[in-house]
């Protein structure tokens, strides 16, 4: 097991920067996601990790050491890709014994059927991967990748190939097995669901940086920056923009007061943190969604449009209907011009105020 | 787990990937000498030869130019990771190696060995009028048969190849696995083995000593091959693209002419150039179809050069070879990308 | 043709659609699209086939003209020998004709098409695609230039005296001068056609390497695995397919070519191979002398080797896929 760093890590392509400056610490035993939308340098920076690309720049560190240039077969790490990669001419016992072969293991064997048990493809070794279905050949993978004991094990969006239900069980089995092994673990997903789930810290990125490092209750209630709280949170988040004029952003007569200083602020608000009051802001509603357990009304306001959550199976509105927002000062996140979070800053209706 | 010696492993890493990548360039290096020796030795030839006498020392000299010059820029690419870097240094290699070969061998170059291109009586200006009687033609009239024979010849094997692999790639119709399974065998018979007999129906039909026998044979010899790459092409053509044709209201012909077809073209390019290429080396077949010299194409022209008329005249037949050799060679360095993804397309069938 | 009952109007002013029914559509599409291609496959390929059946057991020569029907041109090729085998043997020329081609094409697809073919689609595929890219293009220039030009630099290449470019070289390294031509001619067209069979290879395995998915060679690194595990764990695996079919089709390209032999050898008994045989005997220009009777008789012989390979190909090629159903029925 290892301690991972990276320091100052950036990849260079020919014409793009797909990784711009990486700075992180994974301890030993932590399982941490990375999670961020497609092209945002998650994967290049696992590749780099496993040896397969070269670090542009700054250097990645094992237990202190640096290995940017040690090779993939040397670095002793694990891991699983989206498509499995299981090799298709061989069995099942053949892809998990694979990485024992170059260690000149003398119990590889058992070894082999030990892991394979764990991860429950025991009764599977005979055949080849065309034979698994998908949640059986992702078991074998995983497997092939723990076998040998890695420093490390990455996982590449390991579950997006899964339907629904199966992805919720290997989910939960994944943890199992990493938590009972006590290895490292890196995790690369665009869904935050399985990121904070699974992760012991979710890292979020967005175009080769790291916008923010925390707990998922970290990243969804003290989001760092105006990315995190568009990008965690489903339904997403409502952002009102505007400039602030002497404490207060004013529009069509309504008004919100914001403590923070003149300029240009973005307002975030959770959907389920809006709630119809008597006294607060004017909106009309534009359309109703019931989502079973609970129901997401669209509102058309003096700010633009916003959508808050009630949890209820009946909706209470209809289109059309008129009622009045309102939230708690606590409940408002204000992001500056840079999309960076403005410490400090609230906002809240200048009516609630005043009541 | 014991403690690693990461440096020691990474400077391992280092070497043998030095090591690995030099080795295989050495290797590859190596072997295509020989193959690229002797077209270079061909070009010094047809630039430097005089009547007759062959300059051995031009080729080593410059030799001696290019292939340092080829190392400098390896170097250089190596060391300069910028791309406009690279070019500049490029740019002054070449110019250097320009220099160098000027230097050396400047004096020696000459353009008289393409001469036949601008005189049309070559053979009785060398042999005198009496030998050849006017029956040796001027290259232009061998160079647009060749022209001909290969442009109608590869017109005619893209539509055909083309209409039926769309054809057998996405119509059902009674005996289809029968016919895949008869092309399959057809494309067995290599075009040489049917030598003799294909002469026999030419001979029949009367298409002996025209142009038109070898133009049809050369179409049809290539069909199957042609037919399995085209259908493999337009099997990877996904099927919905073709199905929202049909039910945005185009018919069966024009959801093929307006949707599939441009999905094709790079198979439409790579069948092109191959069949000019073939159309345009070709030897067996347009010497097997005419008796006598009832038609010249560039083929029989360079061989009657090299073997009959001025079979010592070096620089006169390599100026000849590099003459024929342009075109098919412009054409694959042009199209190359298209190449191999015909192979692809073809292997799968 | 009746009235239809759902005639649809497609814009006013637009003259009805033709009415036809799903199966004179067919044979309509049948006819535009596969027609020209039966025309000249039946024309010029499966008549010719049972043309050289029939010419294999006449006399025809030079006139062109079939008085009558005998089996005497696959007299000359063997003979029936009560104490043979299968009860006949083999004439001597026709004998060495066989074995020089037994040799030259199992030599030829062993030492190029197959081995040097899968180092080059090896070696090209670990460079940086643009350096790989290079050599595969240095290696396809004798295939694409055309043939009367490559047999002419062989032969500038091997010429005996001090100007052929094998001897310079060798002068340079202090060697005799070499006659391969007239000493070693069974070395020169192995190579000769090996240069060309060994791109052709090449081009295959490297496509069949290519649509390997990358992520297997991530992995298997990560697993620990070194160049040469991969090559034999990940790479020869995926091109069984692939190199047996070169095998087939090049074993049988190899066989019945002559082009290169003849270019390069001209009518030289040592390099006269099946192939060869039937053309010098027919149709080479300034030496075949006609026979062809004699020619299809051999051609017959290697149509027979073609029908057995075929029957490998068959077994070999993924017939379910070729055959896959069209998935649009209308036409």
């Amino acid at each position: 097991m290892a301690r991972v760093d990276l320091q100052g890590l950036h990849k260079v392509w020919d014409t793009a920067t797909a990784v711009d400056g990486l700075d992180l610490t994974i301890n030993d035993g932590e399982f941490v996601a990375i999670l961020g939308p497609s092209g945002c340098g998650k994967s290049t920076t696992l590749f780099m990790l496993a040896g397969v690309y070269l670090p542009t720049a700054g250097d990645i560190l094992f237990d202190g050491a640096r290995i940017n240039e040690v090779e993939a077969r040397d670095r002793n790490v694990g891991i699983v890709f989206q498509s499995y990669a299981l090799y298709p001419n061989m069995t099942v016992l053949q892809n998990i014994l694979f990485p024992l072969r170059f260690q000149k293991h003398p119990d590889a064997d058992q070894r082999a059927r030990d892991m394979a048990d764990l991860v429950q493809v025991g009764d599977l070794l005979d055949r080849r991967p065309g034979q698994l279905s998908g949640g059986q050949q992702q078991r074998v993978a995983l497997a092939r990748a723990l076998v040998k004991r890695p420093n490390l094990l990455l996982l590449d969006e390991p579950l997006s190939n899964l339907d629904a239900t199966l992805r919720l069980t290997m989910r939960a089995e994944i943890r199992r097995i990493t938590r009972e092994l006590g290895v490292t673990t890196i995790l690369v997903t665009h869904d935050q669901l399985e990121a904070t789930t699974m992760a012991d810290r979710v890292v979020c990125m967005n175009a080769g940086r790291i916008e923010q490092v925390g707990t998922a209750e970290d990243l969804y209630l003290r989001p760092q920056s105006r990315f995190v709280a568009g990008f965690i949170g489903s339904p997403p988040i409502n952002f009102i923009e505007g400039s602030v004029t002497g404490g207060a952003l004013r529009c069509d007569g309504q008004t919100i007061a914001v403590a923070a200083p003149d300029g240009p602020v973005c307002i975030g608000l959770r959907p389920e943190l809006l709630i119809p009051v008597e006294d607060g802001l004017a909106a009309k509603v534009t359309h109703v969604e019931a989502m079973g357990r609970e129901v997401l009304t669209s509102v058309e306001t003096a700010f633009g449009t916003l959508r808050f959550l009630e949890p209820t199976a009946r909706p209470r509105w209809r289109i059309g209907d008129d009622l009045q927002l309102g939230f708690a000062p606590d409940a408002s996140i204000v992001f500056g011009a840079a999309g960076t979070r403005l410490d400090g800053a609230t906002a809240a209706l200048k009516k609630v105020i005043h009541a | 787990m014991a403690s690693v010696d990461w440096n020691a492993l990474a400077a391992k890493s280092r070497r043998s990937r030095r090591w690995k990548n030099g080795l295989l360039i050495g290797f590859l290096t190596l072997v295509s000498v020989p193959i690229l020796l002797p077209f270079f030795w061909m070009v010094v030839i047809s630039v430097t030869a005089r009547t007759g006498g062959v300059e051995a020392a031009v080729l080593w000299l410059a030799c001696a130019v290019l292939v340092p010059a080829t190392c400098a820029y390896g170097a250089a690419h190596l060391a300069l990771p910028h791309p406009r870097a690279r070019i500049i240094a490029g740019g002054v290699i070449a110019a250097a190696a320009a220099l160098g070969l000027w230097a050396l061998v400047g004096d020696q170059l000459h353009l008289h060995n393409y001469r036949f291109l601008v005189n049309s009586n070559l053979v009785e200006d060398i042999r005198g009028a009496a030998t050849a009687g006017g029956q040796f033609p001027w290259v232009w009239t061998a160079f647009g048969n060749s022209l001909l024979v290969a442009s109608v010849s590869t017109a005619l094997k893209v539509i055909v190849a083309t209409l039926a692999g769309y054809y057998l790639s996405r119509f059902a119709f009674r005996g289809r696995s029968g016919f895949l399974q008869g092309l399959l065998i057809l494309e067995v018979f290599h075009p040489w083995m049917l030598t003799i007999p294909i002469f026999l129906v030419i001979y029949w039909v009367g298409l002996l000593n025209t142009l038109t026998g070898p133009i049809l044979v050369l179409t049809a010899i290539d069909l199957p091959f042609f037919i399995f790459i085209m259908k493999g092409f337009f099997d990877a053509v996904p099927w919905d693209i073709e199905m929202s044709a049909m039910t945005d209201g185009a018919s069966r012909r024009q959801a093929f002419r307006m949707v599939v077809l441009p999905q094709v073209r790079a198979g439409l390019i790579a069948i092109a150039v191959l069949g000019f290429i073939k159309g345009w080396e070709e030897y067996v077949f347009v010497t097997a179809l005419r008796t006598g010299n009832s038609y010249w194409v560039m083929s029989t022209y360079l061989y009657y050069v090299a073997e009959d008329v001025m079979g010592v005249d070096y620089g006169l037949v390599a100026a000849v070879s590099v003459f024929y050799m342009i075109p098919s060679l412009a054409l694959y360095l042009w199209c190359q990308r298209y190449l191999t993804q015909m192979t692809m397309g073809g292997v799968k069938g | 043709m009746s009235r239809p009952t759902n005639l649809i109007t497609r814009g006013a002013g637009a003259p009805p659609p033709p009415v036809m029914t799903q199966a004179s559509r067919q044979t309509t599409n049948a006819l535009v699209f596969l027609g020209p291609a039966c025309v000249f496959l039946l024309c010029l390929l499966v008549i010719p086939i049972f043309v050289d059946l029939v010419v294999a057991f006449t006399d025809m020569s030079q006139t062109v003209r079939i008085d009558g029907f005998t089996t005497k041109q696959f007299e000359k090729l063997a003979k029936p020998s009560p104490e043979a085998l299968l009860g006949f043997e083999l004439r001597g020329s026709f004998y060495r004709a066989l074995s020089l081609s037994a040799v030259y094409v199992v030599c030829t697809l062993a030492i190029f098409n197959i081995s040097f073919a899968l180092i080059l689609a090896l070696t090209t595929t670990a460079l940086p695609d643009w350096l790989g890219g290079l050599y595969r293009a240095i290696w396809l220039l004798p295939r694409m230039s055309p043939s009367v030009v490559y047999g002419l630099l062989w032969l500038w290449t091997i010429d005996p005296t001090g100007r052929g470019l094998l001897n310079q070289v060798l002068a340079v390294a202090g060697l005799d001068p070499v006659n391969p031509k007239l000493d070693a001619p069974l070395t020169v067209i192995v190579v000769a056609n090996g240069f060309i069979g060994a791109s052709i290879g090449m081009l295959i395995l490297t496509s069949a390497i290519r649509s390997i998915p990358q992520h297997l060679f991530y992995a298997a690194r990560a697993d620990g695995a070194g160049s040469l595990s991969i090559v034999r764990h990940i790479v020869l695996p995926a091109l069984r397919w692939p190199l047996s079919y070169i095998t087939v089709f090049q074993s049988l390209a190899l066989l019945v070519s002559f082009e290169y032999i003849f270019l390069i050898m001209g009518p030289a008994r040592q390099t006269m191979t099946m192939a060869m045989l039937a053309y010098t005997k027919t149709l080479a220009p300034g030496i075949g002398s006609g026979q062809y009777a004699y020619g299809a008789a051999i051609t017959l012989i290697l149509i027979v080797i073609g029908m057995a390979v075929a029957l490998i190909l068959w077994r070999l090629s993924n017939m379910k896929r070729l055959l896959t159903r069209p998935r649009i029925e209308v036409q």
